[in-house]
């Protein structure tokens, strides 16, 4: 579709020449005369974004076999514990609420059902693309109570931070936020600290280093002698930024190396941390899917913003759940095992009936294996 | 049951909830409100608030997550 027929501005081919099949060959090549034989390298993608891509794009099979690239906990949904999914389905079923989300949240399942069960229960549960949206839904239902269910890491707060703002600034009383943005630098040191973890480098997400930029992942080289290649989207990023981490270590370096610097700034976004710290704190300590309670990895609202805290203005059960004793999507998040080698991986667990979080979004590792990873995991087999 | 699958599938990702986000040029702008109405290379419109990359003008090349613009990404060869 041509810009010129529908409005679009041209000149957006901004991504193209990062796609090049050609120049995917040649670093896959220089990745290949930089790998030391007999060395096998773990590599962990942080983000759930990278984890879609690599099996989009079909990244790994570029890759030499002694590469090998688990998936990290950088999928938001993912690490969603089920008590606050109950905890969101018990706002949502308030008479007077109406409860917003994002389309993947729907379907992540609660101990008992998911919100889009819910929703067919009769809760009012709405699918939004943005808190924007949820904003707009509150002004035109000024008789309803509008709660959004704000997840995401820094990446997406400042998103919810603005539209805190913006309610006060319009006056959107009926407007409230259940948080459960989480922050990405403390899951990595859990991991590292993580006594059944051999990892050689990490593909440092590179959305999230927009906000808070590539300095804040300084501590995985200087306390763990670890690289990290800060990396974008597309599968020449990829490439580069596994060439860069396989290039420290060949080197005896470990430092943070920005690959996507044309979008990713090395002290982030300072207008984004400036929203961040006036409308977030950090809570003392959150549950992780997997992972268990880490200390100061998840942001609520400040004392300032409190009143707009839809925890407070509701109450929630808050009840801690066990995950289902099936699903593994805990070792899948720290890249001890393959999505593959989990008990119920395919079989009891699909994206269709998802048991664990990992199958439940498309950012999720277990999930994009199942769509993209069956040629892979067949070439493990053999 | 509503299906969700149009708008979050397997195939494409999910551009809000991920750590992905989508380009878009400003086609117009409404100051007072710190809003601005951009498009997708495909034409898809949508509002963005554009407080985290101010200042912006029509034409502007924006990185778009969440219904926020996040970045402003350099063109290539240049650093953010």
């Amino acid at each position: 579709m041509s810009g010129s027929d529908n409005g679009a501005p041209k000149g957006m081919r901004f991504v193209d020449e990062f796609r090049d099949a050609g120049l995917g060959r040649v670093v896959a090549g220089e990745i290949l005369a930089a790998v030391e034989p007999g060395r096998h390298y773990k590599l962990m993608e942080v983000c759930g974004g990278h984890t879609h891509s690599i099996y989009k794009y079909g990244v790994d099979d570029l890759l030499p076999d002694s590469v090998e690239l688990v998936h990290g906990p950088g999928c938001p949904v993912c690490v969603i514990p089920m008590g606050r999914v109950d905890d969101a389905i018990a706002l949502a079923r308030n008479e007077e609420v109406i409860f917003t989300c994002f389309g993947d949240m729907m379907r992540v399942p609660g101990s008992e059902q998911s919100l889009l069960e819910a929703k067919a229960e009769g809760a009012d549960v709405r699918m939004v693309y943005s808190p924007l949206d949820a904003l707009r839904i509150a002004k035109t239902n000024p008789d309803r109570q509008v709660i959004f269910f704000a997840i995401g890491f820094e990446t997406t707060a400042p998103s919810t931070a603005l539209t805190l703002m913006r309610a006060r600034t319009e006056g959107v009383t009926n407007f409230s936020c259940f948080c459960n943005h989480v922050t990405i630098v403390p899951p990595l040191r859990a991991l590292l600290e993580s006594p059944d973890l051999r990892l050689d480098g990490f593909i440092g997400p590179g959305h999230v280093s927009t906000v808070v930029g590539a300095r804040p992942f300084e501590f995985i080289p200087k306390d763990y002698g670890k690289p990290v290649a800060v990396a974008g989207f597309e599968p020449l990023d990829l490439l580069q930024a596994v060439l860069m981490i396989i290039r420290q270590l060949a080197d005896g370096r470990s430092e943070v190396e920005n690959q996507y610097t044309r979008v990713v700034p090395y002290d982030g976004n300072p207008a984004a941390l400036r929203v961040l710290s006036e409308v977030f704190e950090l809570r003392p300590h959150f549950e992780w899917r997997g992972l268990g309670f880490i200390s100061q990895s998840a942001l609520k609202l400040s004392e300032a913003y409190a009143d707009l805290d839809a925890e407070l203005r509701f109450g929630v059960p808050g009840v801690r759940v066990a995950d289902p004793k099936a699903c593994q999507c805990g070792e899948v998040l720290k890249g001890v095992i393959k999505p593959w080698e989990c008990k119920v991986f395919g079989t009891a667990c699909t994206p269709e009936h998802a048991i664990g979080t990992c199958m439940v979004s498309p950012e999720g590792a277990c999930a994009a294996y199942y769509n993209y990873g069956r040629f892979a995991r067949e070439r493990e087999v053999v | 049951m509503e299906d969700l699958s149009p708008q979050c599938d397997h195939q494409t990702g999910c551009i809000t909830c991920g750590d992905e986000a989508i380009e878009m040029r400003v086609v117009s702008i409404d100051g007072d409100r710190g809003l601005a109405l951009c498009a997708t290379e495909a034409g898809e419109r949508s509002t963005v608030e554009t407080a985290l990359v101010e200042p912006t003008v029509i034409g502007d090349l924006l990185l778009v997550h969440a219904g926020t613009a996040i970045a402003k990404p350099a063109p290539a060869g240049v650093v953010a």
